[in-house]
């Protein structure tokens, strides 16, 4: 995992403002995430789009079809539990276990 | 330039109907995605790095003609992921090709020798093969993180072009590349025969993991100088010139956003090939919600600083090169002598 990655990430939004920001961030994470409602159930997916104006996050759920819509007033929390598919894969990452892998070879 | 006369003669007169309508906003090539995986996994690639429950989904053919049609753009291209891993890509090919839309399938070529001899795909004046190059030998197989795939690809050419398949290249130029290499690399791609080249320099993705390999604007007109100052009368290019001479710090132009519109599994896109900043469900919502002025060099936007690359600019040199008169001369005396 990398040291930026939200990974594992799991916030206390106190009220809408923060909540919205958590949308946003889980919007631009990569892995999927699990969306905690204020009823108590879970939604487990990767959350690909949303709209602030309209208050309203769209996820795609491992099993399902099509996408689902989740009102942002519905939402306690939202947390960063599937993993970071994008930690790690960066190009000096890769030069870097090249180089390592071709010092191994000559020794 | 190379792009053939038929598919010139379609892109001006299109743009010249968008006008006669009075239409200042239209598309010119759709982006269709119509899936994320990829047999390759390049650094800096931010199109690819999914939950795996997202990157084994497809869009159907239906939905991707659907968004042709929408859309109405006279290019498609289908870039990916990779899209000879799409099963339908055949059938998806011939469709568009069917209703006369001019097709870029842009590929890894990885699959292209088997898919080619399995039938999947037929020449066509109408179909491109554009097939990633970033670079000769090893510095191809560094940048796409696998060694081999640069001689696959090249096996690869030669077998589309025996076959009688357009071939042309594409090309990202990342930070700290060789101009002396580059132009080299020319020489080979026209060596090989392809019928042009397109070249772009690479972008920082928001969602890329790797941030420090990409060109800045200054940086990146000078090193397109150095490249492109004094072309080889035997290069060509299947781009507009006068996006090129962009490239060179020889024409200020603002971006045209919505000119390569991009539809996948989430729908459409906004604004742009490279940044997701949301999803519209119609071409129609893509147009008329997003907030265009946030985005282009003018509005100040960080992610759109120092941005270049050909979706969001050759819109623009194309618009420019048939709606002005000094547009269409620089294109028209480039395309002529060769020189930009
Ligand atoms: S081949 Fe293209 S889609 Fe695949 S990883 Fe490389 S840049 Fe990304
Ligand atoms: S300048 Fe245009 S193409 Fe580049 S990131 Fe911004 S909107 Fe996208």
């Amino acid at each position: 995992m990398g040291d930026d990655s939200l990974q594992g990430w799991a916030p206390e939004p106190r009220d809408a403002d923060e909540l919205a920001h958590v949308v946003d961030m889980a919007f631009d994470y990569r892995g999927d995430v699990t969306i905690v409602l204020r009823d108590g159930t879970e939604r487990v997916g990767y959350l690909f789009n949303r709209s602030r104006e309209r208050g309203q996050a769209q996820l795609l759920e491992p099993a399902a079809a099509g996408p689902v819509t989740v009102r942002y007033a519905d939402i306690r929390t939202i947390r960063f539990t599937g993993k970071d598919p994008a930690s790690g894969k960066s190009y000096a990452a890769w030069l870097e276990r090249k180089k390592a892998d071709k010092a191994q070879t000559e020794r | 330039m190379s792009v053939p006369l038929s598919q010139m003669w379609t892109v001006a007169t299109y743009v010249l109907r968008q006008r006669l309508r009075g239409r200042t906003r239209y598309p010119l090539v759709l982006m269709l995605e119509p899936l994320f995986r990829c047999n390759l996994a390049c650094a800096g690639c931010g199109k690819i790095q999914y939950p795996a429950h997202v990157l084994k989904r497809q869009l159907t053919v239906e939905q991707c003609l659907a968004a042709a049609e929408e859309c109405g753009a006279p290019i498609v291209s289908i870039p990916g992921g990779e899209p000879l891993l799409y099963p339908e890509i055949g059938r998806l090919v011939k469709e568009l090709v069917a209703r006369k839309t001019y097709v870029y399938l842009c590929t890894n070529a990885i699959l292209l020798e088997d898919k080619l001899a399995q039938g999947v795909l037929e020449p066509s004046k109408y179909l491109s093969l554009s097939v990633h190059m970033d670079g000769l030998g090893d510095e191809h197989d560094e940048a796409v993180c696998r060694e081999g795939v640069f001689d696959t690809a090249v096996h690869a050419i030669h077998e589309a072009l025996r076959r009688g398949f357009r071939v042309t290249t594409n090309t990202t130029l990342f930070d700290g590349v060789d101009p002396e290499r580059v132009r080299t690399f020319c020489d080979a791609m026209m060596d090989l025969g392809v019928e042009g080249m397109m070249m772009s320099p690479g972008y920082s993705y928001s969602k890329a993991p790797d941030q420090e390999h990409f060109l800045r604007r200054q940086r990146a007109h000078a090193l397109f100088r150095r490249i492109l100052e004094h072309p080889n009368r035997r290069w060509k290019f299947n781009q507009s010139p006068l996006f090129l001479q962009f490239l060179m710090g020889k024409q200020d132009f603002e971006c045209t956003p919505w000119g390569n519109p991009t539809y996948n599994l989430f729908g459409w896109q906004r604004p742009c090939y490279l940044l997701q900043e949301g999803y519209a469900s119609t071409f129609q919502e893509l147009m008329e919600t997003t907030p265009w002025e946030r985005y282009g060099r003018a509005s100040g936007n960080d992610k759109c600083r120092d941005c270049m690359v050909h979706c969001g600019y050759e819109p623009t040199a194309v618009h420019h090169t048939f709606n002005s008169w000094r547009g269409f001369r620089s294109a028209a005396t480039a395309t002529l002598t060769g020189k930009l």
